[in-house]
């Protein structure tokens, strides 16, 4: 399998036909780049740590229909959170789970599908125009095959106080299977929203999600963005996200990457105008064989912005996690204060966990920080706790949840946090009752 | 009637050097015990050990708990027979609320003894009239283990977690160790409190001040990695009038040396 079995899965995509010329040609240019570049090697910089094999170990295609059944309305009952929210099953949107209503006023959310007919104005001056510059292979793969996801758009000074929520179901169908989502979302002037982006994994078809996200934050806007990618131990999962913040807006992206045998979480974040605040938190949990990728780029190229990024590694058994973190302050973006933190946890003797801060300072007056670490349990700790008659693996779950409570404790209390806390706990060796 | 600890000539080794050379020891179910000694004579040691801190190799000797073998059990399985360590340098563990920690110790406790667990209610209900013992304010409780105590609370805490899980032996390592007065009298008021003649408590400490608030029935005296002396309570004031100078051996004359500073 290479790079040619995408190319034709996507020139039989694009013969499909019947849509506009403008996202034919989205999708010919998508295809041409991504030819043009092929499949990453562990030759190339960005991609030197992760098993760049996997990515083209089945015959992943798309698919055109999915049936929703009992498997699907029982994972939405326990993933789903209130609001209004767009299901997809294989990429494929479901409306009969998702639910429209109780949209504010001002707030729109549609599937792709839908947008692509009514909003191609607006589509056409968005899609791509953020993630173009720093395109890689599969953000230019996600083009070719562009079709299904969502779009949210804010009016000025639109207001959504209860998250709205995207769930993303990877079942797998007769054969592999591509999904490949794209979410945009439009913040006007002065409006505030809250968006949850939840990756689950049914049953164990082969899966890959290769999702790209776009955020274009109007002056003065504000957006929590939420992405819980729990996908099952063999799917795998590419994500991008890319944003650009207007003046004095402010944006937040709290990733936790929980699944996947290969997941890759990128956030490349851009600072368009003066003022902006931006958060980048992660928190990363791998056991087994899994791979998890973190990469974070941020670009500060106007002054007077700020940006703290906090990411976490907790890797188990054989895992291996990265944390590639890249900031770059431009000449002229003086007054820049940024910080970037990585710590990472190994919980066994084969786990590993590459991280790399990496800072291109070319303003001179600016405040820069950044730390990594990486470590195990403290054996006295463990001790302290165990003395008390709390059992090793109990002691080591509370310790780890301790470690990473410091990023859920960054999600505002609620039920976003509430299924955070969940997962989490899933995830975490030792027994549920230790959460604290 | 037999001893609730039976230590008999143990010998313990900490990364690769002898600490304890051949410690006898009984002690039973109602007694106060303290141990004295200079820096380096291996009490701290002897409490990690009973205790069951893994990096302590026990190279020779036993020790029996209520009749049966305590070294070859993992700490928690000690906890939950009864043994308690209030630590010379309790942990801060942050992330890790107290209330939490101690709910999931005792209720740990609990199932082993085949008792129901306490729901998170009735805990807090006990806990708060535990904390009085001690002075401690119930605001602590929702606090990280330890996370920015100072040294007084640090060793309050630790008295307070022994109030809470009621053990069968109490080994105290240096409790009084950095508390200035009013501190070492609610520390000491605790442990008096909790003296009961179905527990045991052994009292290591360093001065000889400690035993004006709490009164041992035994005193021992150890150097380099034994006990060279056994006595009542007059001990303790031969200790105090004359050091550890006495003793002679490893450790002897600093321990007098750290004795003698205001």
């Amino acid at each position: 399998m290479s790079a040619s079995h995408y190319v034709d899965v996507a020139r039989s995509f694009q013969a499909r036909g019947d849509v506009p010329a403008w996202l034919q040609a989205f999708r010919e240019e998508g295809l041409s780049q991504f030819q043009a570049r092929g499949l990453p090697t562990s030759k190339d910089e960005e991609w030197k740590y992760t098993p760049v094999a996997t990515l083209s170990s089945h015959p992943f295609q798309p698919v055109r229909d999915v049936s929703a059944g009992e498997d699907v309305a029982q994972a939405v009952a326990r993933l789903a959170l209130p609001g209004p929210r767009l299901v997809f099953v294989d990429g494929r949107f479901v409306p009969a789970l998702s639910v429209l209503t109780g949209l504010p006023r001002g707030v729109v959310l549609k599937p792709l599908s839908q947008a692509l007919r009514e909003d191609g104005a607006l589509l056409q001056e968005t899609l791509g125009q953020f993630s173009r510059p720093s395109a890689h292979a599969f953000t230019s793969l996600n083009a070719a095959l562009l079709e299904e996801g969502a779009l949210l758009t804010l009016a000025p000074r639109a207001l959504s106080e209860v998250p709205v929520q995207l769930l993303f179901l990877a079942r797998g169908g007769d054969g592999p299977v591509l999904a490949s989502p794209r979410i945009v979302v439009v913040a006007g002037e002065g409006s505030e929203a809250t968006l949850v982006e939840t990756y689950a994994g049914l049953g164990t078809g082969a899966t890959f999600t290769n999702a790209v996200t776009e955020v274009s934050l109007g002056d003065n806007a504000s957006l929590r963005h939420f992405k819980l990618q729990a996908e099952g131990d063999t799917a795998l999962h590419l994500g991008g996200l890319y944003s650009r913040q207007g003046r004095d807006s402010r944006f937040q992206s709290h990733a936790f990457s929980f699944g996947g045998a290969l997941a890759r979480n990128e956030v490349h974040a851009a600072f368009a105008g003066e003022g902006g605040e931006c958060v980048l938190n992660g928190l990363f949990v791998g056991r087994g064989t899994q791979h998890l990728d973190n990469r974070t780029d941020l670009d500060h190229a106007v002054p007077h912005c700020s940006s703290r990024e906090l990411y976490k590694g907790v890797l188990d058994d054989r895992s291996r996690g990265t944390f590639h973190g890249k900031i770059l302050v431009r000449e002229d973006a003086q007054k820049t204060d940024a910080s970037q933190t990585s710590r990472n946890l190994l919980l066994s003797e084969g786990a590993q966990v590459d991280a790399r801060p990496q800072l291109e300072i070319f303003a001179d007056d600016v405040k820069c920080a950044h730390g990594t670490a990486v470590g195990r349990l403290d054996d006295n700790a463990l001790f302290y706790l165990r003395s008390r008659g709390i059992s090793k693996v109990d002691a080591e779950r509370m310790l780890t949840q301790a470690f990473a409570s410091e990023l859920v404790r960054a999600v505002p209390e609620g039920p976003v946090r509430a299924r955070v806390e969940a997962l989490l706990a899933e995830k975490l060796p030792g027994s549920a009752e230790v959460m604290g | 009637m037999a001893s609730l600890l039976s230590i008999q000539d143990l010998h313990a080794r900490v990364a690769g050097k002898d600490i304890l050379k051949g410690i006898n020891l009984e002690v039973g179910a109602g007694e106060v015990h303290a141990i004295m000694g200079p820096n380096g004579s291996g009490k701290s040691t002897l409490a990690g050990v009973l205790a069951g801190r893994e990096t302590y190799e026990v190279t020779k000797g036993s020790v029996l708990f209520d009749g049966k073998d305590l070294l070859g059990t993992p700490p928690e399985e000690r906890a939950k027979a009864g043994v308690f360590l209030g630590f010379q340098y309790p942990v801060e563990i942050p992330g890790v609320g107290n209330l939490h920690f101690l709910r999931t110790a005792l209720n740990a406790q609990r199932r082993a003894k085949g008792e129901e667990e306490l729901d998170a209610m009735d805990f807090l209900q006990m806990a708060k009239e535990k904390a009085k013992l001690v002075q401690l304010d119930a605001a602590f409780m929702n606090r990280s283990v330890n996370e920015g105590f100072s040294g007084g609370e640090k060793k309050r805490n630790e008295i307070f977690q022994m109030a809470v899980l009621q053990p069968r032996l109490a080994l105290l390592d240096e409790t009084d160790s950095g508390l200035d007065i009013d501190a070492l009298r609610i520390v000491a008021g605790g442990v008096n409190a909790l003296r009961a003649k179905d527990r045991a408590m052994v009292v290591i400490t360093h001065y000889q001040r400690l035993l004006d608030y709490i009164v041992p029935d035994r005193v021992h005296v150890m150097s380099a990695g034994r006990i060279v002396r056994s006595g009542g309570r007059e001990l303790a004031l031969e200790l105090e009038e004359k050091g550890y100078g006495w003793i002679g051996g490893e450790g002897g004359a600093a321990g007098k040396a750290k004795e003698a500073r205001p």
